[in-house]
């Protein structure tokens, strides 16, 4: 008997305002008309819950840009769930947040992609940092918990300590400085993002610091890079042991970036159940448990414990979803991210963010990465 | 962060709250916050259900010290105290 899983991640539109040049989400974005209906996705809630899963993470896209959001808060927490919402900020208003919390709402993730306005809007292609801020403020007049996020690359590293300062008088409940994971447009754009040894040691020490001074106050919760990692990372919590994400069109996958993987057929909740996809999916049972390992992990004492790392970075940087997290020291495809590294630390060079009055502007004006772009 | 005091009076985080009641006869409670959810049972469950914002420190040391007569109450304190202050810092309890 497979254990149920504990969390649902609702990718409920790819649909974004923000262009953001870390984005995870993949390159190939779900058609606005292929999305799943209120009521289809009311049934996947009911379906969670009944499966023992304890928690929905709302997240896209930017989750807002559903107009009937609040409505599948109400039906996740009718269903049993703790509900997250993981978002931009962009298309809240107060009233708007008031219905949400009024449905259910247990706790809203903002992300923030610097302190300083310029930067920020230069990193997400929007002017949003602004609105944020406002935002910020509405949030924590009202009985919500609240959670700023902030990714952290080579082009903002350097102001970590102005950034913490910055998000703590904006007084979350909680703090995740996340670094960039590299994913979709993030892999795109490794090369602007990935940041130099000398930057991420000291980042290390000024959340370490962060930490200790905020304790009881604020939580900071770190994201480590796992290019720079002894180890991988126990991505998704292991292959089918804790999660599943549905995409806005009801494809159901093991974890974000696993459409990349050829070979792997995703069911969508359209056809089956969430309890058979589960169980019996051959895309879930790929990789789930051990036999699939090969050495060095099959022998491996950390096994258990990051299930050999991400299937979709060495799919993604080995060309093979079937070997060892290229990430691991121990890995036989470790050169390709220490070829990676060598290029980050070649130089110690960042850019000045560039202004421009809109986003085809910036777009076009940019050589340094890509950003993001909107479905179909 | 400061251990409690005898007058605080802890209360779930903002965000924090009981999943479902088990089954009959299960005798694990869940907490959920926002990205985990720990089980609690036996004398942790106790200690959680009487942060209820109401009760003092004191008081909730009070009663677990009633109701284990038997064990050392200045350890139950200690215990108490230690278990407050490690779910302080996650952002699971305030006081």
């Amino acid at each position: 008997m497979i254990p149920n899983p504990l969390a649902l991640i609702a990718e409920i539109t790819h649909r974004c305002p923000l262009h953001c040049v870390y984005c995870s989400n993949p390159l190939e974005l779900a058609a606005v008309s292929a999305e799943l209906s209120t009521e289809e996705w009311i049934d996947v809630f009911q379906q969670s819950g009944k499966l023992g899963m304890l928690h929905a993470h709302f997240t896209g896209g930017e989750p807002l840009a559903r107009p009937d959001l609040t409505e599948l808060i109400a039906g996740a927490r009718a269903a049993g769930l703790y509900t997250n919402l993981i978002t931009s900020g962009l298309g809240l208003v107060e009233t708007r947040l008031q219905a949400l919390i009024e449905a259910g709402l247990d706790h809203i993730q903002l992300s923030f992609q610097d302190s300083r306005e310029n930067a920020a809007n230069w990193i997400a292609g929007a002017k949003a940092h602004a609105h944020k801020v406002e935002l910020s403020r509405i949030i924590r007049r009202h009985e919500i918990a609240f959670t700023v996020n902030l990714v952290i690359h080579r082009q903002n590293i350097d102001h970590l300590e102005e950034m913490i300062a910055f998000i703590e008088q904006l007084a979350p409940e909680r703090m995740e400085i996340a670094h960039t994971q590299y994913y979709g447009w993030a892999l795109k754009n490794r090369a602007a993002l990935l940041p130099t040894r000398v930057q991420l040691d000291k980042a290390m020490e000024v959340v370490a610091a962060a930490e200790r001074r905020l304790s009881g106050r604020i939580r900071v919760d770190f994201v480590v890079p796992d290019y720079y990692a002894q180890y991988p990372k126990a991505c998704m919590g292991g292959w089918g042991r804790r999660l599943m994400l549905i995409n806005p069109s009801g494809k159901v996958l093991p974890c974000h970036a696993a459409e990349v993987i050829p070979g792997l057929a995703f069911e969508n909740v359209r056809k089956k159940t969430l309890e058979s996809i589960w169980q019996e999916s051959p895309s879930f049972q790929r990789f789930r448990g051990e036999e699939w390992m090969p050495e060095p992990c099959r022998s491996c004492e950390r096994r258990t414990e990051d299930f050999g790392g991400c299937r979709c970075q060495a799919l993604l940087l080995a060309g093979d979803a079937t070997v060892t997290d290229p990430a691991c020291s121990l890995a036989p495809a470790h050169h390709i991210v220490e070829a990676a590294l060598a290029e980050a630390n070649s130089n110690a060079a960042i850019s000045q963010p560039v202004s421009a009055s809109s986003f085809v502007q910036l777009q076009q004006g940019e050589t340094l990465w890509s950003y993001r772009t909107n479905p179909e | 962060m400061a251990p409690p005091e005898d007058s605080s009076q802890p209360r779930l985080a903002m965000g924090c709250r009981w999943g479902a009641e088990n089954k009959a006869g299960n005798e694990e409670r869940m907490i959920l916050f926002p990205e985990g959810a720990i089980k609690l049972q036996g004398t942790g469950r106790q200690v959680l259900e009487r942060c209820d914002g109401q009760r003092t420190f004191a008081q909730i040391i009070a009663e677990l010290q009633a109701q284990f007569g038997d064990a050392d109450p200045a350890k139950i304190r200690a215990d108490i105290s230690q278990f407050l202050e490690q779910l302080r810092h996650k952002r699971i309890v305030d006081y």
